[in-house]
């Protein structure tokens, strides 16, 4: 086991944990904290998987931009009141079933579908560590053959951005 | 490999279902949007192990992608939180009751 695994391990651990405390504090800006180290602990995962790109994508847009319109709007809420208010609802039994069968039934298809993919693969699987120069890669493949969708998600952010404005607009004062 | 494919998609599968909670048992829209957050990246984090295990990058393409749609995801639901607040003030889904008669 070398020390990259083990450093894999842990950042698999604390993520578990983040996300967990994330889920369950009670006051939303201890989650909102909590579910930054997440961001953090899965863009280090990225890095280990040889994916830099995604990680620095990860940090800028998820713990830079995102998580601070986050905290923007946890401005909105009245925190002591909030933290008063019972976290979870009566169900929240229920919810932990639905949490607890959709990760039995990942690990169930995972065993049962997956070692034969992972056997067939095997024989090319060999070369170690991350492809070269894979930031170029994605750099042309996005440019190239995934030009459309591409550009396809430029008008998904725009309608997005129109439609924010539109619901967040003060109404004017008449009638 | 520094991290076994299996062992990632594991991860994955137990944020997702952390995620999955949380989405169901928080009475907080807020927060609920946060779990939404967290099995984003749960698929984002299964998507880059597959790229790596399969030596493509379309995995990571796709996750790319998945990226820009949370962002388009946190600005609609941000905004509709924004717009209850500004009739009820709080973020309790148990109060959102207008459509109930």
């Amino acid at each position: 086991m070398t020390l990259l695994t083990l450093t894999f391990y842990y950042m698999a651990a604390a993520s578990i944990a983040s996300a967990l405390l994330a889920v369950t504090r009670k006051n939303p800006v201890h989650s909102m904290l909590w579910v930054l180290a997440l961001f953090l602990h899965v863009a280090g995962i990225f890095l280990l998987l040889g994916a830099e790109f995604l990680a620095a994508v990860q940090v800028i847009v998820y713990a830079g931009a995102i998580l601070i319109f986050y905290l923007f709007v946890v401005m909105l809420l009245d925190v002591p009141e909030e933290e008063a208010r019972p976290r979870f609802g009566g169900h929240w039994p229920l919810a932990a079933g639905a949490g607890l069968s959709f990760i039995a039934l990942a690990w169930l298809a995972q065993v049962t579908t997956f070692e034969k993919v992972g056997t067939a693969s095997g024989a090319r699987g060999m070369t170690e560590g991350p492809p070269q120069g894979s930031l170029a890669e994605i750099g042309m493949a996005l440019f190239g053959p995934f030009a459309l969708p591409f550009e396809l998600a430029s008008l998904v952010l725009l309608a997005s951005i129109v439609g924010a404005v539109v619901l967040a607009r003060r109404r004017a004062a008449k009638s | 490999m520094t991290a076994p494919l299996n062992a990632v998609l594991g991860l994955s599968a137990v944020l997702f279902g952390i995620g999955v909670f949380g989405f169901l048992a928080r009475r907080n829209i807020i927060l609920m949007l946060i779990s939404v957050e967290v099995m984003l990246n749960a698929v984002n984090l299964s998507l880059a192990g597959f790229s790596q295990h399969f030596e493509e990058s379309r995995g990571q393409i796709l996750a790319l992608f998945v990226i820009a749609v949370a962002a388009a995801e946190v600005g609609v639901g941000l905004g509709l939180v924004i717009a209850l607040n500004r009739n009820k003030p709080g973020a309790a889904v148990a109060d959102l009751t207008k459509l109930k008669w």
